[in-house]
């Protein structure tokens, strides 16, 4: 029972970061239709603001070596100042990679590729500017909390079980804020149909560029919990999660905000059924999990046949 | 169509053509002298991104600290290169997979080196060393540890003694210090040629002892999250754990173990071998056990040279095996070509015939080296007299510390 038990807790702590990956690619794709694959990118860059943020010095082989800014912000501050920076780095993505192509009414792909395009321009920068050097956010940056914790005999790091609490939480607050104000449904309007959205006095391009927004600031804040759990490693830290949180997305159905959450906890509990004996295995345990799900059921867990939905 | 027809054997010729320009066009030189127009080049290949990065970093060094010595005056080595001529050492990026070390690979043996250093990783060089081969171009690998490297071909060579000899003393040092330990488990990176070798010497090396390891747990080089690996394992009590992995995958396995509730002892491989594992695993690297092919402590006068050489660079810090390795790769490539050109001006010899003779050389000397003294066999494998054991201890602060070699250790 305690194994059943452990199995569950492991699958759900995955789980939890893929959703909360997933939430902030669900979001750009439930309005745009389109994947942003610099999603990643900006993962990557919360981490590192997180870092930055509390204190923590640059490596010896970036550009930057040896900047550490003057102030060290409390850990939950500098989080939360990370995510508005992410927030703001992926409204740059959208003025550049998206909004340009949008004007001119182009092919779909191309925005899928001009947005790969702005992702590895970002990896490359950060690379450039603080080396590809590993970071670690100090293991006492929690100080005050156990480094783990028993649930009735299943053990968890504590950074993971945060983790699970960080990703119900934006369920909920994102679900609430898309049903129940004014600002949320209106980006459903937008994301059911523009145009109709447009004709109703709804400024599209202002709800997507708050799509957009959201979407990095939970990619930053990901970045940075992540970044705490399991160090930062290096600059193409985040592309192992973007193709995770492709698969989460699918399978929780495009678009949909709980199926997000619900695809990346499955993904989570597929992996984790893996004997551990055979995990190294798990990644393709988990993508033929996809596999045949989508064979059952293509729009994915919770999407609809049709494309627009939030 | 019938006209198609008939021009497809003009266009084949044409084609065979323009192939047989392009493929004189691109002949590398190797018949041609060897250019020392700019000093005598030798390239290195090392991981400079990628999580590889952090042997990279440690590699650079050694290799900038003996290009210093072995070409400047006044610093108590071969003062002036070659005949005058310095060793001009190209680094190239290989990043951390076979694609890019083989490109590296390629790029410098175009450009006419007369021998290559590196790959960092043995994954690398099992495809970037045929390479070298096929084109007749010494190879000596500074930290290739697998098993079957030097066998690759004629042309390859290392100075990173075999994880089969290393690996084995720290688990009989791990035995020593620990005596009651009787379950062991094992942890290994199941996508890397250096883990998979390393991992069957170390369940080797516990078999011997008579410690059947109790699980293995297989990882993967980029995995991050090792709580399901981690859970199953500790579900066996262990008190021993082996590790074969890589510095950042290893170093967030070790943090996880700790903080997961595991206090038993912890060995790992010569991946960890590098105080860039410090940030990751933080206080958590505390007391692990680490098999060394150098010593600081070693009192040779080339030794107290490349010691004194990192401390000036470093601000006094001691220099990790990996850059002692590289400066010895270095070294070793530089010495033999001096000895070449003694016996045969470099100058007046075609860059095949300059790779060739200097592989012969190359295997033929004896070099006294920060590892201590070093030969090769005839199949290239590294010939070291010196090795010891480890323990990492950690400042309080967690954020720094040091390889303390333990007593005892192996002569």
């Amino acid at each position: 029972m305690d194994h059943l038990l452990q199995i569950l807790v492991n699958g759900l702590s995955a789980g939890a970061v893929y959703a909360l990956f997933a939430l902030g690619y669900t979001l750009v794709f439930s309005v745009l239709g389109v994947i942003n694959f610099a999603h990643g990118a900006v993962f990557t860059l919360g981490a590192y603001f997180t870092y930055l943020l509390i204190g923590g010095p640059v490596g010896a082989n970036g550009a930057l070596a040896g900047f550490r800014l003057p102030f060290a912000l409390p850990f939950w501050l500098a989080l939360a100042v990370a995510g508005l920076g992410a927030a703001l780095v992926s409204l740059l993505v959208e003025a550049t990679a998206f909004a340009p192509l949008r004007r001119q009414r182009s092919d779909p792909l191309l925005t899928l590729i001009s947005s790969l395009g702005a992702g590895v321009v970002l990896v490359n920068l950060v690379q450039i500017l603080m080396g590809a050097e590993s970071y670690a956010i100090p293991a006492g940056t929690l100080a005050g909390l156990p480094a783990a914790v028993n649930l009735g005999g299943a053990t968890v790091r504590t950074v993971q079980l945060l983790l699970m609490g960080i990703a119900a939480l934006v369920l909920v607050v994102l679900t609430l804020w898309l049903e129940r104000s004014r600002s949320g449904k209106a980006l459903q309007a937008v994301s059911e149909d523009p145009l109709m959205a447009r004709l109703l006095g709804i400024p599209a391009g202002s709800m997507i560029r708050l799509a957009f927004a959201i979407s990095g600031f939970l990619a930053g804040v990901a970045g940075g919990l992540v970044g705490l759990s399991v160090s930062i490693a290096g600059p193409y830290f985040g592309i192992g999660f973007g193709l995770k949180g492709l698969g989460v997305l699918v399978l929780g159905g495009l678009g949909s905000v709980p199926g997000a959450v619900l695809g990346g906890l499955v993904v989570g509990l597929a992996e984790a059924l893996v004997p551990a004996e055979f995990s190294g295995t798990k990644d393709g345990v988990a993508y033929a999990f996809l596999f045949l799900m989508l064979m059952l059921r293509p729009q994915g867990l919770l999407g609809r046949p049709q494309s627009s939905k939030v | 169509m019938g006209s198609r027809l008939v021009s497809l054997p003009a266009l084949a010729a044409a084609l065979l053509g323009v192939v047989s320009v392009l493929a004189a066009c691109g002949s590398d030189g190797s018949q041609q002298p060897l250019n020392l127009s700019g000093g005598v080049p030798v390239g290195a290949v090392l991981a400079l991104t990628s999580n590889a990065n952090a042997y990279g970093q440690d590699q650079q060094i050694g290799l900038d600290l003996a290009q210093r010595w072995f070409n400047g005056p006044g610093l108590g080595g071969q003062a002036g290169g070659i005949g005058g001529k310095p060793v001009r050492l190209r680094i190239e990026d290989g990043g951390g997979d076979e694609q890019g070390a083989s490109q590296a690979f390629n790029l410098l043996i175009d450009a006419g080196v007369v021998a290559l250093i590196g790959p960092t990783l043995s994954q690398q060089a099992f495809a970037a060393d045929p390479i070298a081969q096929r084109r007749g171009v010494p190879v000596v690998a500074p930290s290739n540890t697998a098993v079957g490297i030097p066998q690759i071909g004629s042309f390859i060579s290392r100075v990173s003694a075999s994880s089969a000899v290393i690996a084995p003393l720290s688990i009989a040092k791990a035995l020593e210090l620990n005596p009651g330990i009787s379950r062991a488990a094992v942890f290994y990176a199941q996508d890397d040629a250096y883990s998979t070798s390393e991992t069957t010497i170390f369940q080797k090396a516990l078999t011997t002892k008579g410690l059947k390891p109790v699980t293995v747990q297989r990882t993967q080089l980029n995995d991050q999250d090792f709580q399901n690996q981690i859970t199953a394992a500790l579900r066996l009590h262990p008190d021993l754990i082996v590790i074969s992995a890589q510095a950042v995958d290893g170093g967030n396995l070790i943090r996880q173990l700790r903080e997961l509730g595991y206090k038993g002892a912890i060995v790992v491989g010569n991946g960890m071998n590098t105080p860039n594992i410090y940030p990751i695993c933080q206080a958590s690297c505390d007391g692990i056990l680490i098999a060394q092919a150098y010593s600081p402590e070693l009192a040779t006068p080339i030794n107290q040279t490349f010691l004194k050489l990192y401390k000036q660079a470093k601000g006094g810090a001691i220099p990790p095996q990996l850059t002692a390795q590289a400066f010895t790769a270095f070294q070793v490539v530089a010495e033999a070509l001096e000895r070449l050109n003694r016996r045969q001006p470099l100058g007046a010899l075609k860059l095949a015939e300059a790779r060739t003779a200097l592989m012969a050389e190359l295997l033929g000397g004896r070099y006294d080296t920060p590892l201590g003294e070093i030969s090769f066999t005839p199949d290239g494998e590294v010939v070291q007299k010196n090795f010891y054991v480890a323990q990492v201890r950690m400042q309080p602060d967690g954020r720094s510390g040091r390889f303390a070699l333990l007593n005892g250790s192996p002569p």
